[in-house]
């Protein structure tokens, strides 16, 4: 809302600098945002809040301003300098749909002379950046903005019948507005008619056929009220939005209508001159009641904590507009404990004060309204500022300590936390595998319409209307987009929530928290140009168990699998528990790759995050120390490439070896001087007795076993 | 006795013990005040002189050396000249000793001294590291406004992404025909659902749950449609705060508002409370906080105001104690919602948030 600092002093009379006014009406709740010269005069910029439509005029803001001298405003003067006839003899007024047009006044002013307004009204419409037309045309933009109250003049002669019907539009009814748009008309549209067509679109503009011409000789001015939602709606299907129709969704002052359409009329007699109608057709049906409140000046203090007089409250609530209806109520109150000690209202508080609200105030409704006009107008500075009386715990999300470790550790592994939108375009992600829990939901064979994503109807970026199944979609962007950018090292990661739908009519859809990682590129080291090595499948799952580690989480296992988006023979499943599913690891396909045009190997994992933090943490036991050596042993194998090192452990632990204490990985060996299909793996076998010291003999009669056994169950040969 | 003379004279051969030494020593007497830098060895050639050094004393004091046989004569002095004849084989004894000691000790200072020059290392190189990642900036923000409001004792709450009418709009009392209802401003599902356009449906939920009092924040991704760019996503992060109990009033958010900002941007930071209006609170209020940058004198980031939006805050509206069966004549409460983002886009002064979704590794690095 743009005003204009001379006009507002001329209605007021107060004479605070423009930038003390600023501060006032920031601190009223008319939040300025910014104060500009304008020649003589200066603009300030009022971002308003919805609820303040009577605000959306000098008048309104003046009203706001005056407060604290009273509330008298000089009003303008508004009396026609010549009337003559009476409306009832001109022109004629119906309305046929008053759900939606509960007031319409027209009244005329013949003989007018159409040309430029004066100066002063050109300048003032300027500073607050409306531009001029003529006069008939300026005059009613300018009550507006002095008052709130749209007004439309209509060409009188050019009205069919020269009268006006007020109703909804007729199916394949059509209307040329006054920006030249030859729109089409739906039948819940409250149009402004004369005998034969549409001539205004109700509240929002006018038509070009009866519009104001430099011709024109009688004019009728209409000012009404019109039903708010009606015409939200209509401005919003039809994308037209004027300073009326933003007035009239939010509310104008229906009690205003002849006060403004007066203060018009009166103005284009005296620079357009002309003769008024005596009176206005005023056709208002049903007299809407004016909302009626209560306030106990206790609950000021109870919900604000500022104590104000009872006096002080009746004295803003007055400036407001508000009319004191009957005499206050007293009522007992109840004593009150506070702190255990017995409160004592002053008096004056035991009453309650009953007021009919201004009729142009839309946003009053109940007693807590009164008390925010109250403290608006005592100030809010004035309330102290004390934390809550009693104490309680805080406490963090039950997961939020071990995701704060997650974070952490994977960062210390040169992971960077990557944050996506959650909706990602309609045809992707299809070809990612979900988390366990969504894979049957999302079943990639199945028919489109048969999967269960979540799909918005209205996204805001075009084809973004999938809410992800998976954080990986957004990831492997991201990876894309670093590679753009020439960064061809990226490690990252995402926690978030994942979508899937729930069959059923209006049935919330599963949100499930996921962690997703993606790797590619070589081993950074920190302060040192060039890469060590390129990163492998074993750098990201050695990031996963380490967070799951750090979160204090018993160990993952890991299974090969066949997965949809990775590449066969480097794709694994991650368990819990040795038998759960809960996510994928492993190079991401040579198709998807080629989607995103990835040259370089790209590692990826997925994990329902949810299901890994329901896990019971692993406790911290101690075992004793042992006093007695061990037997060391290292065991070289040649084996088949595809027996895999948890089998091989899986069968040493079948043994149930009692003194065999630790099985571990060495080393893996693949090399051309072996046999085409083979590897040669090395144990290392920890051969310990917990109360003696173990004989040689001993520990070698135990490893003889696990040779004979690896050597049975996979054709393992020994290597010497 | 004349075959006495004829042996030789044993001082005589004490005497030459000490010439052969010295002869022969001759060649390392240079190094007995310490070998000096001029002296052109090599740590090579000082280790080999050292280990001849070190034969030389061998011969020349060791059980075969000539010294040694000489000792043995002390039989065939005469008694009163064996005192006198001892002296000098000791003399003799302690100068081979003292000349092999001092030159050894330069030689096996020079050599030290070699090899050190030999492994030393330019401490500036970098340390070995792998290279670090990074926390998100937005996490960074949230962490620490959920330490702070935890340790004020409010309990962390989060709750669904997509949500019904109901927990988005009717229980916050924003009314049918409210504009943020419409699809120009919030997203909705093909089911009708809506992604939660502000995370004050947690509030709802948390008094469901917990009932009253309660006292919690809710940080969490909130989503409304708008175009992005600069200064828009249409995916945020918010923070809503909920305090509920008997005799709350503004004076405690203000109080507790003040301590949050007084922690998140330090104890000289402002605020400032101004009447505004949001459906889900009555009386309500604005916050602004004194920039952080210019101390509110006015610059570039606070756009010459001084003054900085936090967000939107005030007294629960009974309307919404009511949709949870809570009593708002026994119960008041305030509640407030802060952007995560927009705080974290002034405290890092992002030009462009929009970089804070793209994840740019290059913009990522930036933060700690």
């Amino acid at each position: 809302m743009n005003i204009s600092y001379n006009w507002l002093r001329e209605l007021t009379g107060v004479g605070l600098k423009p930038r003390a006014l600023a501060e006032r009406l920031t601190m009223l709740g008319l939040a300025v945002d910014g104060v500009h010269e304008r020649g003589d005069d200066f603009l300030l910029e009022i971002d308003l809040t919805s609820n303040r439509p009577d605000c959306l005029s000098h008048l309104g803001v003046a009203r706001e301003v005056a407060v604290e001298h009273g509330g008298a405003l000089r009003m303008p003067a508004a009396v026609p300098s010549k009337m003559e006839g009476r409306a009832g003899d001109f022109t004629a007024v119906e309305i046929e749909d008053e759900d939606l047009c509960p007031r319409y006044a027209g009244r005329v002013v013949r003989g007018v002379q159409i040309g430029p307004s004066p100066e002063w009204l050109v300048k003032r419409l300027e500073v607050i950046g409306q531009r001029a037309i003529n006069n008939v045309a300026d005059i009613t933009n300018y009550v507006m903005h002095e008052m709130g109250q749209p007004l439309h003049a209509f060409d009188l002669q050019k009205l069919s019948e020269h009268r006006i019907v007020v109703r909804r539009a007729r199916s394949g009814e059509r209307l040329r507005t006054l920006d030249g748009v030859d729109r089409e008309l739906q039948t819940q549209m409250l149009v402004i008619a004369d005998a034969s067509r549409a001539v205004a679109l109700a509240g929002i503009m006018g038509g070009e056929e009866t519009e104001i011409s430099n011709e024109t000789r009688d004019v009728l001015i209409e000012s009404a009220y019109f039903d708010p939602s009606s015409v939200r709606r209509t401005a919003r299907a039809l994308g037209l939005h004027t300073e009326a129709s933003y007035r009239f969704e939010r509310g104008t002052d229906y009690e205003g209508v002849l006060r403004a359409q007066e203060r018009a009329v009166a103005l284009i007699c005296e620079l357009a001159g002309g003769a008024a109608t005596e009176d206005a057709i005023d056709v208002y049906p049903r007299k809407i009641e004016p909302q009626r409140v209560s306030l106990r000046p206790s609950r000021v203090e109870a919900l604000t904590g500022l104590r104000v007089e009872t006096s002080e409250m009746r004295r803003i609530l007055s400036a407001l507009g508000f009319i004191e209806r009957a005499q206050p109520q007293t009522f007992e109150p109840e004593p009150s404990l506070r702190d255990g000690v017995l409160e004592m209202m002053p008096a004056g508080l035991h009453t309650t004060l009953s007021f009919t609200s201004p009729t142009w105030r839309v946003d009053i409704e109940r007693e807590e309204d009164l008390v925010e006009e109250v403290a608006r107008h005592a100030g809010y500075d004035g309330i102290a500022a004390l934390l809550p009386p009693t104490a309680s715990a805080g406490e963090y999300q039950p997961r939020e300590i071990k995701k704060r470790a997650l974070r952490r550790q994977l960062t210390a592994f040169g992971y960077d936390e990557a944050i996506n939108f959650s909706f990602i375009e309609s045809t992707s992600g299809e070809r990612l595998d979900p988390i366990p829990k969504f894979a049957t939901l999302i079943d990639a064979d199945a028919e489109e319409d048969e999967r269960a994503f979540v799909t918005l109807t209205n996204p805001i970026i075009e084809g973004m209307t999938r809410m992800r199944p998976t954080l990986l979609q957004g990831l492997l962007q991201s990876v894309r987009r670093n590679f753009n950018h020439g960064t061809r090292n990226v490690r990252l990661f995402e926690t978030g929530i994942v979508f899937a739908a729930r069959k059923g009519e209006g049935e919330l859809p599963f949100e499930r928290e996921a962690l997703a990682l993606v790797a590619t590129g070589g081993a950074v080291e920190e302060g040192r140009a060039g890469d060590a090595r390129e990163l492998d499948f074993y750098d990201l799952k050695g990031a996963v168990e380490a967070a799951v580690d750090a979160m204090g989480l018993p160990a993952l296992s890991f299974a090969p699998v066949s997965a949809r988006h990775l590449r066969v023979g480097q794709a694994a499943v991650i368990m819990t528990g040795g038998q759960t599913e809960i996510g994928t690891i492993g190079r991401l396909s040579e198709e998807i790759s080629a989607e995103f045009k990835f040259r370089q190997p790209v590692y990826v994992a997925e994990l329902d995050l949810a299901a890994l933090l329901e896990q019971k943490e692993t406790p911290a036991l101690y075992t004793p120390l042992s006093r007695f050596p061990s037997v060391v042993r290292d065991l070289s194998l040649l084996t088949n490439r595809r027996t895999s090192l948890s089998e091989m452990l899986a069968a040493i632990r079948e043994l149930e070896l009692e003194n065999l204490s630790s099985a571990q990985l060495v080393d893996v060996y693949e090399g051309a001087n072996l046999p085409e299909g083979k590897r040669s793996v090395t144990l290392r076998l920890e051969y310990r007795a917990e109360d003696r010291t173990l004989r040689d003999e001993e520990a070698d009669e135990m490893h003889t076993r696990v040779v004979q056994k690896l050597a049975e169950k996979f054709g393992a040969e020994q290597r010497v | 006795m004349p075959e006495g003379a004829s042996l030789g004279d044993p001082k005589l051969k004490a005497e030459s013990a000490r010439k052969a030494f010295e002869q022969e020593f001759e060649r390392f007497a240079r190094f007995r005040a310490g070998v000096s830098a001029e002296s052109g060895l090599t740590l090579n050639s000082a280790e080999a002189l050292e280990r001849e050094l070190s034969e030389l004393r061998t011969r020349h004091t060791g059980k075969k050396s000539e010294l040694a046989s000489v000792k043995k004569l002390i039989g065939r002095v005469a008694p009163e000249e064996r005192a006198s004849f001892g002296q000098l084989v000791q003399q003799i004894e302690a100068e081979i000793t003292r000349g092999v000691e001092e030159a050894e000790a330069a030689l096996l200072a020079f050599i030290n001294d070699a090899r050190r020059e030999r492994e030393r290392i330019d401490v500036t190189l970098p340390g070995r590291r792998p290279r670090r990642g990074h926390i998100h900036p937005v996490t960074l923000v949230r962490e620490r406004i959920e330490d702070i409001f935890v340790s004020l004792g409010y309990i962390v709450e989060d709750d669904r992404e997509i949500e019904t009418d109901f927990y988005n709009f009717t229980a916050l009392n924003i009314p049918e025909n409210h504009p943020a209802r419409d699809p120009l401003d919030t997203f909705y599902t093909t089911t009708g659902l809506a992604l939660r356009s502000q995370t004050s449906t947690v509030q709802i939920h948390a008094m469901q749950r917990r009932g009253v009092p309660v006292r919690m924040i809710a940080p969490g991704r909130v989503f409304r449609r708008d175009t992005p760019d600069a200064t828009h996503n249409p995916m945020f992060f918010q923070v809503e705060g909920l305090c509920v109990d008997r005799g709350i009033t503004m004076a405690h958010l203000k109080g507790t508002i003040t301590e949050f900002v007084h922690r998140m941007f330090g104890p000289e930071t402002r605020t400032r409370f101004r009447p505004s209006y949001f459906p889900f609170t009555e009386p309500s209020a604005e916050v602004d906080y004194s920039c952080f940058k210019c101390g509110g004198r006015g610059c570039r980031i606070c756009k010459g105001s001084g003054w900085i939006e936090l967000g939107g805050s005030g007294m629960v509206h009974p309307n919404v104690l009511s949709a949870v069966g809570v009593d708002a004549e026994e119960f008041t409460g305030f509640a407030f919602g802060l952007g995560i983002d927009r705080m974290c886009g002034l405290m890092y002064s992002l030009d462009d948030i929009r970089l804070l979704f793209e994840n740019d590794v290059r913009f990522l690095e930036q933060f700690n």
